[in-house]
């Protein structure tokens, strides 16, 4: 073992690490979570569309001039904003006419017909980003600021970990309250537990359904052009591993439930960073799995527990 | 008297129409087209390393003219599936050679792993193939790490869990040549260099935990500890499902290393790990690596933090010889972009001339009748003191050249760009 590991700065390190990168996942395990609660759908697309918000997200930059080693002061935070919402905005309404075009008809029809479904929109994503970005990685602006705040010893926090680990926070603050108190969260939370009863409850199932795969897309969007900014780097096949890990975090945290994906996504993130800073990276992978297969035969319903339509 | 005439007037016009359609000078009436197989990657993220090669093999068949009487052609086939090298799609290709009785030798292919699958094929049908940048030691040799790099005894493929070059070839005769040196040298002559030029005591090594560069990790491992030095830390990342390697960057770090190697390519996020050592290790801390970090496309990846990566190439640099200058400087009059000459389009050129060369021996030796495929394969592994733009090539009875340099290119200036440092050649050690 490496003197770093009785390092306790380092230790902290590593956990900065896995906060900012289960920040991530756990973006992306929401869509996944709140699509399953309300249609009991895995959509497999939903990891490509966080790799588009990647992809959209590169062209917006250059058209509002914003250049790497350039472009400096709070300007870029506020342009950077406006492309965030306009990335939001675009992958959200993908999402919508995916769910119009591709699960909409298919809602009544057997379960396996939407999934292979998904699986193939999921790879004519793939396809087409291909097609648009090329194969290689595509190196990602570093627009955001590299200063870093001392922790002790050799730990220190960086703006970028800070940023994503606080937009993570507050996006999930947000939903939540939102679903818990508007007027759209509770006909969300109405479809989900029962669907039928809530159509004659006078909740319009079409366009409740609709918008949250676009909130779904939304976070997802978010999240692709943050793993940009953050690791400088996009491919077209990012979303196909990063989403299958989202997807367990789902799972562990309990399918239908916010903070659930939210508190996998981190745990995701964490055994990572712990697997591949103190053990071997080879490893890793047999980790996660083995201790979802574990929490999973204990606790059927994940972490925090399912909340998924009832039978 | 006048229709005979006319008749021979006609004759001796198709007998020059013929000739055009050999596009030869020598006029030789055309006997066949003899194709010569290419199987590399030519699409998506190692299109890079492919169509260079690529061109190398071209100009050279361009250069050769037709050969005895025959027209050598080019097939090429594309070995990557949505953009990365696939050793499946190696084996297709190489049944399609197989089943085109025109073609009579194949260049190829780029990646070791697809050399595994394609070997098997070939050597059934005593197709000979010359890959021009394939490293891995275990595809000629049955030693993984010799007891030269220090092991207490010689580490065989099959100990590393590695199928030994007698399993890839079924008939008992090797029909597989290469004119890049193997892994078991790239990985050392990178430690040599480490230790001895970079003064680096303590590193931490990284791989792709692919075939290559798993080896070439492994090898250099071997010998920087058997120069003295320390591997602080090691990993063997799987690269699809891993983003971050600071963890792995900061511990290293924190045990002391100054200095990172990786083994593996690119496409695997090779030079990734390069852009996110920025403010953990120093600016212009050495990050060093094989040919398959030697790409354009790695000085993107790592991005403002490329200066100071070092990468071996398998193969002499064939600018640094000056008998070569005149083809290199006739390959950039036909192929005029920046792009279209890479580290292994010269190695290739050497390939594909060598095969016609082994062509053009097994016609004569078949009075000038198309030859059979182990003719030819015969004449390749006959090859001595060949001639070419990396020096002179013999292939021993394991299809391995005779020429066993490892060149080192550092990523340095303004742009950032390779430029080749210095060589290690092994045959004088």
């Amino acid at each position: 073992m490496p003197r770093a590991a009785n390092d306790p700065s380092f230790f902290v390190q590593i956990v900065i690490y896995g906060l900012a990168n289960g920040a991530i996942y756990a973006l992306i395990a929401l869509g996944y979570t709140m699509v399953y609660g309300i249609v009991e759908l895995i959509n497999f697309a939903h990891g490509d569309v966080f790799t588009l918000g990647g992809f959209l997200a590169l062209p917006l930059i250059a058209a509002f001039g914003l250049r790497e080693d350039q472009s400096t002061g709070l300007g870029v935070y506020l342009v950077l904003l406006v492309v965030a919402l306009i990335v939001m905005l675009l992958t959200g309404s993908l999402n919508v006419l995916i769910e119009r075009v591709a699960y909409r008809p298919l809602r009544n029809a057997p379960r396996l017909a939407p999934l292979i479904t998904a699986v193939g929109m999921s790879f004519i994503l793939e396809g087409l980003m291909y097609m648009w970005q090329g194969a290689n990685n595509v190196h990602f602006p570093d627009l955001l600021p590299s200063g870093r705040i001392s922790l002790g010893g050799s730990a220190s926090i960086g703006a970028k970990d800070f940023i994503v680990i606080a937009l993570a926070v507050v996006l999930v603050v947000v939903l939540t309250t939102f679903i818990n108190n508007s007027k759209l969260g509770k006909a969300m939370r109405a479809t989900a537990q029962d669907r039928d009863a809530a159509q004659l409850m006078g909740v319009n199932i079409n366009r409740t359904i609709a918008a949250t795969f676009f909130i779904g897309a939304v976070l997802a969007g978010a999240g692709g052009m943050i793993f940009g900014l953050y690791f400088n780097t996009v491919r077209f096949d990012l979303g196909f591993q990063s989403g299958l890990f989202a997807f367990t975090a789902a799972v562990f945290g309990g399918i239908g439930n916010i903070q659930g994906a939210a508190l996998g996504g981190l745990f995701i993130g964490m055994v990572k960073a712990f697997s591949d800073a103190y053990f071997t990276s080879q490893l890793t992978d047999v980790w996660i799995f083995s201790i979802l297969i574990l929490v999973l035969v204990f606790r059927p319903t994940g972490l925090l527990g399912m909340r998924v339509p009832e039978k | 008297m006048k229709l005979p005439k006319l008749l021979a007037g006609l004759a001796l016009a198709g007998m020059v129409l013929a000739a055009c359609g050999t596009s030869n000078s020598t006029g030789n009436t055309n006997k066949g087209t003899i194709n010569i197989g290419v199987d590399l990657p030519e699409s998506g993220a190692e299109a890079s390393n492919g169509i260079p090669t690529l061109n190398g093999v071209k100009y050279a068949v361009q250069t050769a003219g037709s050969v005895e009487g025959y027209t050598i052609k080019v097939k090429n086939l594309d070995d990557a599936v949505n953009g990365v090298h696939d050793p499946q799609k190696g084996a297709q290709n190489m049944q399609a050679f197989v089943a085109d009785t025109s073609v009579l030798g194949v260049v190829g292919p780029f990646n070791s792993n697809v050399a595994r699958a394609e070997i098997p094929i070939s050597n059934r049908a005593k197709l000979a193939q010359i890959s021009p940048a394939n490293t891995n030691q275990c595809l000629t040799k049955n030693i993984y790490i010799p007891t030269t790099l220090g092991a207490p005894k010689d580490i065989t493929c099959k100990d590393a869990g590695i199928l030994a070059p007698a399993d890839l070839r079924p008939t008992g005769v090797n029909n597989y040549f290469r004119v890049a040196t193997t892994d078991d040298l790239q990985g050392p002559a990178m430690a040599d260099y480490a230790y001895d030029t970079l003064k680096v005591t303590k590193l931490g090594v990284a791989s792709d935990n692919e075939v290559y560069g798993k080896g070439i990790a492994d090898t250099f491992s071997a010998e920087f500890k058997n120069k003295g030095g320390t591997i602080v830390k090691r990993q063997d990342f799987n690269t699809k499902s891993t983003n971050d390697f600071r963890g792995f960057l900061q511990s290293a770090k924190g045990a002391g290393a100054t200095a990172i190697y990786f083994g593996g390519t690119d496409s695997n996020k090779g030079c990734i790990v390069r852009a996110q050592a920025k403010g953990i290790f120093a600016a212009d801390s050495p990050y060093m690596g094989g040919d398959g970090l030697q790409t354009g496309q790695c000085l993107k990846d790592a991005a403002d933090n490329a200066a100071g990566i070092y990468a071996a190439v398998a193969a002499p640099n064939a600018e640094q010889i000056p008998a070569s200058k005149s083809i290199i400087d006739g390959f950039k009059k036909a192929f005029p972009n920046k792009d279209d000459f890479g580290a292994y389009s010269m190695p290739a050129y050497d390939c594909a001339k060598i095969l016609i060369e082994a062509i053009r021996k097994a016609i004569k030796a078949n009075n000038g009748n198309m030859p059979t495929r182990d003719a030819v394969r015969q004449q390749v592994a006959n090859t001595k003191d060949f001639t070419g733009t990396l020096g002179k090539t013999t292939f021993d009875e394991n299809g391995d050249t005779s020429l066993k340099i490892i060149s080192i290119y550092q990523a340095k200036g303004s742009p950032v760009d390779w430029s080749w440092v210095t060589q290690i050649d092994f045959a004088k050690k």
